[in-house]
């Protein structure tokens, strides 16, 4: 950007909402500003002065996912969400509130839980926004029982490409005023709009949680007993980590939330199945890490979508080809995590891809690929067969973004 | 027309096509009869290929086409105006259930509560439960995001539809989402469901079922007016505890059902009832029914009964279901509102939703959706009475307005169809209209599937224009 360039974005943000920096590397390009508008006005006034320009901007949260999605066609700009900030309405008698997307998810919860509340989005990443969560319709274990991210959301704030405030949605719990505005744009990466707030459904604090871990010889045995476990009433986190053959025994983690008798009852059913045993309260917290950092530096992370009775044939596959996996039964989600040699790792890339590919249409479900190193990404597709949507999702993206401001390439079908 | 009909007979044969006015004369309208219009012809299809042949038939001769389930959605959503309906009922197989993995397959004409009684010795249900539910279909139910008393537990249909085969309205198919519960891309189920036909036809569904509860109880606690039974309820909610259902049927409701065939004993000198339902593991149930009778007794409940047993059970909820039914005895039609405000401003909204009914000389009676915050302020009336026909119209749009001040919105599960469309400007602004417009041109540019829906189609006051809402078309003849 020319030095003109930047003061008019300073006198639309201030000097505080442009940043020059040294080249930052983010999803495959190189940045040297970062745009931080301070409220909405700003971020919609931004966004149009960007099409105006001809530019393109990546959206970025607190950049926990900035790895997932394809790779970026070279944006010329970071536009940043961290001065949307804060609370902006809490209903704490009705458990809803409005919160601005740039907030990060630990703030809200601490906010929530004083008043008796949780926020039901729990991904991995320590500084996850609730902007980013939603867009990325990112989980956590404890979508077991808060159910997937687009269930969390009763309205939301966007600003679309072409510098236009939108809403949709609204801050009661039933609605169907108009189409579903807030389902479309949650998950789609940010390449329709940038989320400026949302209001959200909040779900009562359980009175009482128990973990319990415990070790199996058997991966097909785990895997029914996980089914089982996460389908009892007090589930509210059921995670199975199946190392690759020969790396280890299969474990099992297992939370139970919600009424202290229906936990106990749950607690010691899963104690007479299994030779469980009571875990510390942070469980949860080490299964959410495990997620995040899975496979490990440099490797390769699938999210497969399988149903539980093909689960056990796909954890097969899967460990045959060397992977390592991670399951929430109860959420047909399976992670495989590939580590890719130093020698040869293109081919051992290819045959990750195909083989998470395949597992997945056998498993009845679909396949993407999370996380993947730069250079693993060139001329793969991220999302897995989208082919059949294709036509739609370009459709949309050509009548929201015709000008490609948003996350260029990021998304399905490089959108 | 006249070459579309034989187009259409050699696609789905004439005895599946109707295009007699006597036999036109039922499809005029849905359970919104205050809107109605004359379709060009219904045509009853047997299968997805035949819905494709019968869309591209309607594309080549330029006949706007609407999809129709049971015809029982209640804002006009499946009104077709010299159009073609696509009427799905032959469309009515179970196609799979599968217990293990807990989803259904179905075709959309199926209806909703043959779902869960085919689920039932599997131990599983489907969830939503409108209160139409005896008659009418998961194709509807998608296209209107239904609801019903136990979305406030369960969630609406949007929550348990997994994937979806779509006739998109230039004919070609497309399958949307996932059996597994997610797939990659925009969610376009999501998008589709709630759309009211307008992003093209279902042909098939895949649906998620739920475990059967191990235990049901079911309580009705009597108020002394509805303001109470309301703060009841706010309370319930507020105390983190998640009922099933949470109902409210007001006095004058309860007159009408204890005079009907749905007669369920409710005290007719209660000026409220409120209908709760707790459902999960049998150790859990006695502590909550607790805590409800508390919370009841504490807003002013004389009297909290529970059902002994499933016939009582059963009993309870005839007058909460039969409630539409019975308001028949009160006046020739019925104009059944949809609206929800925040749980903290339902006393105050009701109360005010009474005073328009009394201010307008009208039979107001309310029977809704409490814990969702869902009110259904239901209008007794006879259209042929052209001064209360205005009368009731009017009342009708102060009402939204009320629950829109409240921060409330239009509709919590009848859908905006042709009934609301022009009041869409109570919410939304232009740029919110238009990137709804956005999403319905994705799938329907030249808006032939299901034109006149959602989207309004003026953007002026509507008050100075009433006959932008349709309203030319009320008076019929008597």
């Amino acid at each position: 950007m020319t030095s003109r360039d930047l003061a008019r974005y300073r006198d639309l943000l201030g000097d505080d909402g442009v940043e020059e920096h040294a080249a930052l590397a983010l999803a495959g390009s190189e940045f040297g500003v970062t745009l931080r508008p301070g409220d909405g006005a700003a971020l919609a006034a931004v966004l149009a002065q960007l099409g105006a320009d001809g530019r393109s901007a990546l959206v970025l949260g607190g950049g926990s996912r900035v790895e997932s999605g394809n790779a970026l066609r070279g944006a010329d700009v970071l536009l940043a969400t961290d001065r949307l900030t804060g609370m902006i309405e809490f209903e704490a008698a009705e458990g809803v509130c409005r919160v601005a997307a740039g907030t990060a998810l630990d703030e809200l919860r601490a906010l929530v839980n004083a008043a008796g509340w949780e926020i039901p989005l729990d991904p991995p990443g320590a500084r996850t926004t609730v902007g980013g969560a939603l867009a990325a319709a990112a989980i956590g274990p404890r979508a077991l029982c808060h159910g997937l991210p687009r269930r969390a959301v009763l309205g939301l704030e966007v600003a679309l490409a072409s510098g236009e405030r939108t809403h949709c949605g609204g801050r009661v719990v039933k609605n169907v005023t108009g189409f579903d505005m807030g389902k479309l744009y949650t998950g789609s990466f940010g390449v329709l709009g940038v989320i400026e707030s949302a209001w959200l459904r909040l779900h009562p604090l359980p009175q009482r949680r128990r973990c319990f871990e415990a070790r199996v010889s058997d991966p097909e045995a785990a895997l029914r007993s996980g089914l089982a476990a996460s389908r009892r009433n007090a589930a509210s986190v059921v995670a199975l980590r199946l190392p690759a053959p020969n790396a280890g025994a299969p474990t099992v983690c297992v939370e139970f939330a919600g009424d202290d008798r229906s936990v106990d009852r749950d607690a010691d059913w899963l104690c007479s199945e299994w030779r469980a045993e009571e875990a510390p309260a942070d469980l949860v917290d080490r299964v959410r890490e495990l997620q995040a950092e899975f496979p490990g530096e440099g490797g390769l992370r699938f999210r497969i979508a399988v149903l539980p009775s093909r689960a056990p044939a796909l954890h097969a596959r899967l460990r045959a080809a060397g992977a390592e996996t991670l399951a929430y039964p109860g959420l047909n989600v399976v992670y495989a995590g590939f580590r890719l040699p130093q020698h040869e790792a293109e081919d051992a890339a290819s045959a990750a891809f195909e083989c998470a590919l395949r597992a997945a249409a056998a498993g009845g479900g679909h396949a993407i690929c999370e996380r993947a190193p730069g250079w693993a990404k060139a001329g793969r597709e991220m999302f897995g067969d989208v082919a059949a949507q294709a036509g739609l999702f370009a459709k949309l993206k050509q009548g929201f973004d015709p000008q490609g401001v948003l996350n260029p390439g990021l998304f399905a079908g490089g959108l | 027309m006249s070459a579309l009909l034989p187009a259409l007979h050699s696609i789905v044969g004439v005895d599946a096509c109707l295009s007699s006015p006597e036999e036109l004369f039922v499809y005029e309208c849905d359970g919104l009869t205050l809107h109605s219009g004359r379709p060009l012809a219904v045509v009853l299809p047997r299968s997805r290929d035949e819905v494709q042949q019968v869309v591209r038939a309607c594309r080549e001769h330029g006949v706007p086409f609407v999809p129709r389930g049971a015809g029982t959605g209640l804002s006009g959503g499946a009104l077709a105006d010299g159009g073609v309906v696509i009427e799905c009922s032959r469309l009515n197989r179970i196609i799979e259930v599968n217990a293990e993995d807990r989803y259904a397959i179905v075709e959309p004409g199926v209806v909703n509560a043959d779902l869960s009684k085919a689920t039932a010795s599997a131990g599983l249900f489907y969830a939503p439960d409108p209160s139409s539910q005896q008659v009418c279909t998961i194709g509807g139910n998608v296209a209107e995001n239904s609801g019903g008393p136990h979305t406030l537990k369960y969630g609406t249909t949007s929550d348990h539809v997994l994937a979806l085969e779509l006739v998109l309205p230039s004919g070609d198919v497309v399958e949307l989402g996932s059996t597994a519960g997610w797939a990659a891309g925009f969610d376009l189920v999501g998008a589709v469901v709630g759309s009211e036909g307008t992003l093209g036809i279902v042909t098939r569904a895949t649906v998620k079922l739920e475990a059967l509860p191990e235990r049901v109880e079911t309580l009705l606690a009597i108020f002394p007016d509805v303001v109470a039974a309301c703060h009841s309820v706010g309370e319930i909610i507020e105390s983190g505890l998640v009922p099933a259902a949470l109902e409210i049927i007001d006095q004058r409701t309860i007159a009408a059902v204890e005079a009907s065939v749905y007669r369920a004993g409710l005290p007719t000198d209660a000026g409220a009832v409120l209908l709760v339902e707790l459902d999960g593991p049998a150790v859990i149930l006695p502590d909550q029914v607790a805590r409800i009778r508390e919370i009841a007794a504490r807003a002013g409940a004389s009297r909290v009964d529970i059902a002994q047993d499933d016939d009582e059970r059963q009993r309870m909820w005839r007058a909460r279901k039969g409630a539409f039914g019975a308001m028949g005895r009160l006046a020739p039609d019925l104009y059944v509102h949809d609206a929800v405000v925040p749980g903290s401003a339902l006393p105050e909204v009701l109360a005010a939703v009474c005073a328009i009914g009394d201010r307008y000389g009208l039979t107001l009676s309310n029977v809704f959706h409490a814990g969702d915050g869902n009110l259904h302020p239901n209008i007794s009336f006879d259209r042929r009475d052209a001064d209360e026909l205005a009368r009731v119209i009017a009342a009708g749009g102060e009402i939204l307005q009320v629950c829109v001040d409240a921060g409330g919105v239009i509709t919590g599960e009848h859908g905006i169809g042709s009934e609301k469309r022009d009041f869409m400007g109570l919410l939304f602004s232009d740029a919110d209209l238009d990137a709804m417009r956005r999403l319905h041109d994705a799938f329907n540019p030249d808006g032939l599937c299901n034109p006149g829906k959602v989207l309004p189609t003026t953007r002026f006051c509507v008050e100075s224009n009433p006959k932008a809402r349709g309203y030319d078309r009320v008076p019929l003849d008597g």
